[in-house]
């Protein structure tokens, strides 16, 4: 069982610090913890919420009703409350009176209880927690560690909390708190999950051009970057980001670079620099509405084939989509490692939505494990930077270590100096593109989910695990013999080992944040000719369980 | 096993090209052996003077149209122990890359910048450049550019460029030395404006219209003083200053980097974090 909380009100009014509070309670108290930010692009004002899931399994994912809304202003009232859940408990910041609602005036109890008017946010967290009547040790706990070394702070909030438990408890309301399950303790959002594995696998230089939601990828790894030796340098714009990105590791480090839609676009002629220079570079593109601006911090997953055929030219290039915060930290690792190994250029799509999700998960090793760059040993005579080889991967130098290492945007032979030789050319561009025969052959299968006879099967890439894994459970379990299978590498697509997977459900459905159907058009260019449905999303918003229920018509 | 010498390509310039010149020039500095060629990496954009690091047997970078900056700025940042020299034109440089140019002022990373600057479009035949003077008449600016021209100079010693000189391609011998005193640099970047002519499309700015107006600056000139560098940077005319303009006092970037400060990246990757050199 599990119970979602929304926390509405305008930007400045404090209600990440209320949702992060609660968060950190929940996973402390140790409950399965999902929680997710929907905000307007501006610093004060409008309208924000945050959700929090708590749960006693598992959770991948947001669910749309809450089950207990906490407005802390009259029009986050009045746009959210018809979207709560029919039985939700609806709880208003204020002194005024209204039918059906609890009216609680935080800043008041604040007050009484020696408090500030910011810590009416602690009162709020309080309340929240005594009506769900978990112990008030964990929030007490998440206080003292938040205000340490400040005593007088701590003291003030305590009985804020306090105050707001008491008046939590004495509600008497139809919701039922899921029961602690011993889940992880530790709270991390997709972004910083990418950053750790990014720092753990070696990546030594990280720039960007600031852009969200991308950016949050940037500020984690900004935080890290005196501990794991990275450096870390605001680009003046998207074009120097990649630029920079290619000279560094043409030097001879992983390096990597954040951003969305419209700064990728700025990127294409550097990742075709990549492609033709042959230099293992990794973007992250994390996806919101377009196109031009769109709608900034919205999610969204427009730009996959975007991403598979930005740059002029043809080149190799490999695409992956991590779904879950598990995922986020492996397949960055994987990117890493595939790109050095092949050396090519790897883009990883997420979205805001995965970027800012919060969950609780046993985090990974945090120890320094840098990837193998493939470099050549010693200095070997007669070095050619791009000899042709068997599986088109050439030998590797970096400059600085004995051999000259020359590399050009232009046409090149094998030594790297520009040629405007035809047959050069050919051999050159052959070598390069046969590249492609080990991306597939290192493809990652995608994950089925469900029974393998499955009736229908949801077809799935990237953010959209959760809410389709949850949709599959529920099917299930009402007698429906339906199967989620999720794809975390995009490209390049292997079709015909795809063909008995996806040719085998009698209905596929392929579930995806953009209105035209792209994930559905790539699998009919790699072959595969069969009947595909499509359910779609591109209002800014999450794929959600709910919205699987109303949209696929099984 | 780096050799200085020619490298097995064929250079892609007219006769009488000002390109020839500073080739020759550079070729004579690294036979000084001032610079560690083991260590040196030539890195460039798109343009004619951007295929001179083809000509020269050590480790190469030729990029994108104008973003040979920020391509340096990343190797350097990588291993910053590398010797990074651009060879870069006006429209390399200036016009696809002002932005680029603009913003490593305020990096100071200390890489070696040589613009040729010919005041023209030469590879794509013609067209007028950023530093083309108003007036100068081409293909596509039929009744005379209009644009004011930029000034690379005093644009770098307002953002107090760590060194900042010009010289010219018909005066090897000056040449040679400020590209000796802009390698031997340590602050930061280096800008080095090499007044060139192009044969083909510029006839107005020819070889004997810079021979008649480079001027050295005088010995005496406190290259420190960052407005008499500035008064001298806006001088444009009949007389050219040549020389070393103006040095900045700023730490570089390599050196003001907390990172960095533990050795290079490259040098750290398989060491675990915190176990560089200090």
């Amino acid at each position: 069982m599990d119970i979602n909380i929304r926390i509405a009100g305008e930007a400045g009014q404090g209600l990440v610090v209320v949702g992060n509070m609660l968060v950190a309670a929940a996973a402390a108290a140790g409950l399965e913890v999902f929680s997710g930010k929907s905000y307007m692009s501006r610093i004060r004002g409008g309208l924000n919420w945050c959700d929090l899931r708590f749960a006693d399994q598992r959770l991948s994912g947001l669910k749309e009703r809450p089950d207990l809304l906490l407005a802390l202003n009259e029009t986050a009232l009045e746009l959210l409350r018809e979207h709560a859940a029919p039985e939700a408990v609806i709880l208003l910041d204020g002194k005024e009176e209204r039918p059906q609602v609890l009216t609680v005036d935080f800043t008041g109890i604040a007050g009484q209880n020696g408090g500030t008017a910011i810590m009416g946010n602690t009162v709020a967290a309080g309340t929240i927690w005594g009506m769900l009547k978990y112990p008030l040790g964990f929030l007490e706990d998440f206080l003292r560690k938040e205000f340490a070394g400040r005593d007088e702070i701590i003291a003030k909030n305590l009985a804020c909390a306090a105050a707001g438990y008491q008046k939590g408890l004495t509600q008497q309301t139809k919701l039922t708190a899921p029961q602690p399950v011993h889940a992880p303790a530790s709270v991390t959002t997709g972004a910083a999950m990418i950053g750790l594995a990014a720092a753990t696998s070696g990546v030594k230089f990280v720039t960007a051009y600031p852009m969200t939601p991308g950016t949050a990828v940037l500020n984690w790894l900004a935080a890290a970057a005196d501990r794991y030796g990275i450096v870390v340098e605001q680009a003046e714009d998207e074009i120097a980001a990649v630029n920079m990105l290619c000279g560094a590791v043409y030097a001879g480090v992983p390096a990597m670079t954040t951003t969305s839609g419209g700064g990728f676009a700025l990127m294409a002629e550097g990742l075709a620099l990549a492609g033709m220079m042959e230099l293992p570079i990794l973007i992250l593109l994390a996806q919101r509405p377009g196109p031009a601006t769109g709608m900034p911090t919205r999610t969204a997953q427009e730009d996959l084939k975007f991403a598979i055929n930005a740059g002029h030219g043809e080149f190799c290039r490999i695409v992956y989509a991590p779904g879950t915060h598990q995922q986020c930290h492996d397949l960055t690792r994987i990117a890493l490692e595939t790109a050095h190994r092949f050396q090519v250029p790897a883009l990883m799509l997420t979205d805001q939505y995965l970027q800012d999700a919060e969950t609780n998960i046993a985090m990974p090793d945090s120890g320094y494990q840098p990837i193998d760059r493939g470099l050549v040993e010693g200095e070997p005579e007669g070095y050619l930077r791009y000899a042709d080889s068997p599986n088109g991967v050439s030998p590797r130098a970096i400059p600085g270590h004995g051999v000259a290492v020359v590399s050009d945007s232009d046409e090149h032979d094998e030594a790297g100096h520009l040629t405007e030789d035809f047959s050069v050319r050919i051999r050159q561009h052959d070598k390069r593109l046969r590249k492609n025969a080990g991306l597939l052959e290192s493809f990652i299968m995608p994950e089925v989910y469900g029974p393998a006879d499955a009736d229908i099967a949801l077809v799935c890439w990237g953010s959209t695990y959760g809410a389709c894994r949850e949709y599959v459970d529920a099917m299930n379990s009402g007698g429906g013999k339906f199967a989620m299978i999720h794809f975390t590498q995009l490209w390049p697509l292997p079709g015909d080992r795809l063909k008995p997977l996806l040719e085998r459900p009698r209905r596929l459905i392929v579930v995806e944040g953009n209105a035209a159907g792209q994930f559905r058009a790539l699998l009919r260019e790699v072959g595969l000719s069969r009947e595909i449905s499509g359910v779609n999303r591109y209002d800014g918003l999450p794929i959600t369980v709910e919205f699987l229920t109303a949209e696929v018509k099984p | 096993m780096i050799a200085i010498g020619k490298a097995d390509t064929q250079p892609a310039w007219c006769p009488g090209c000002g390109n020839y010149h500073i080739l020759k020039v550079l070729r004579e500095v690294l036979a000084t052996g001032s610079v560690d060629v083991k260590k040196l990496v030539l890195v460039s954009g798109i343009g004619q003077a951007a295929k001179l690091p083809h000509n020269i047997a050590v480790s190469v970078f030729n990029g994108l149209h104008g973003r040979a900056l920020p391509a340096a700025t990343g190797i350097k940042i990588a291993n910053h122990e590398l010797e990074v020299a651009i060879f870069s034109g006006d429209g390399d440089m200036y016009g696809e890359g002002g932005n680029h140019f603009l913003h490593n002022l305020r990096r100071n990373i200390g890489v070696k910048v040589f613009v040729h600057n010919n005041q023209v479009y030469g590879l794509t035949k013609g067209q007028a450049s950023p530093t083309s003077d108003i007036g100068f008449v081409t293909s596509v600016q039929i009744h005379g550019q209009k644009l004011q021209p930029i000034n690379p100079l005093a644009i770098a010693i307002v953002e107090e460029c760590s060194f900042v000189a010009r010289s010219f391609s018909g005066e090897p011998e000056h040449l040679k030395q400020m590209m000796l005193a802009a390698f031997a640099h340590r602050g930061g970047m280096a800008l080095v404006d090499i007044l060139q002519p192009c044969v083909s499309f510029n006839h107005t700015n020819t070889f004997k219209w810079y021979k008649d107006r480079v001027k050295p600056i005088p010995s005496d000139h406190d290259c420190h003083d960052k407005m008499k560098a500035l008064e001298l940077a806006l001088r444009w005319g009949d007389e050219i200053p040549i020389g070393i303009f103006y040095k900045g006092t700023r730490k570089s970037y390599e050196a003001d980097n907390e990172v960095l400060a533990n050795g290079t990246l490259v040098g750290n990757y398989l060491n675990q974090p915190g176990e560089g050199k200090k």
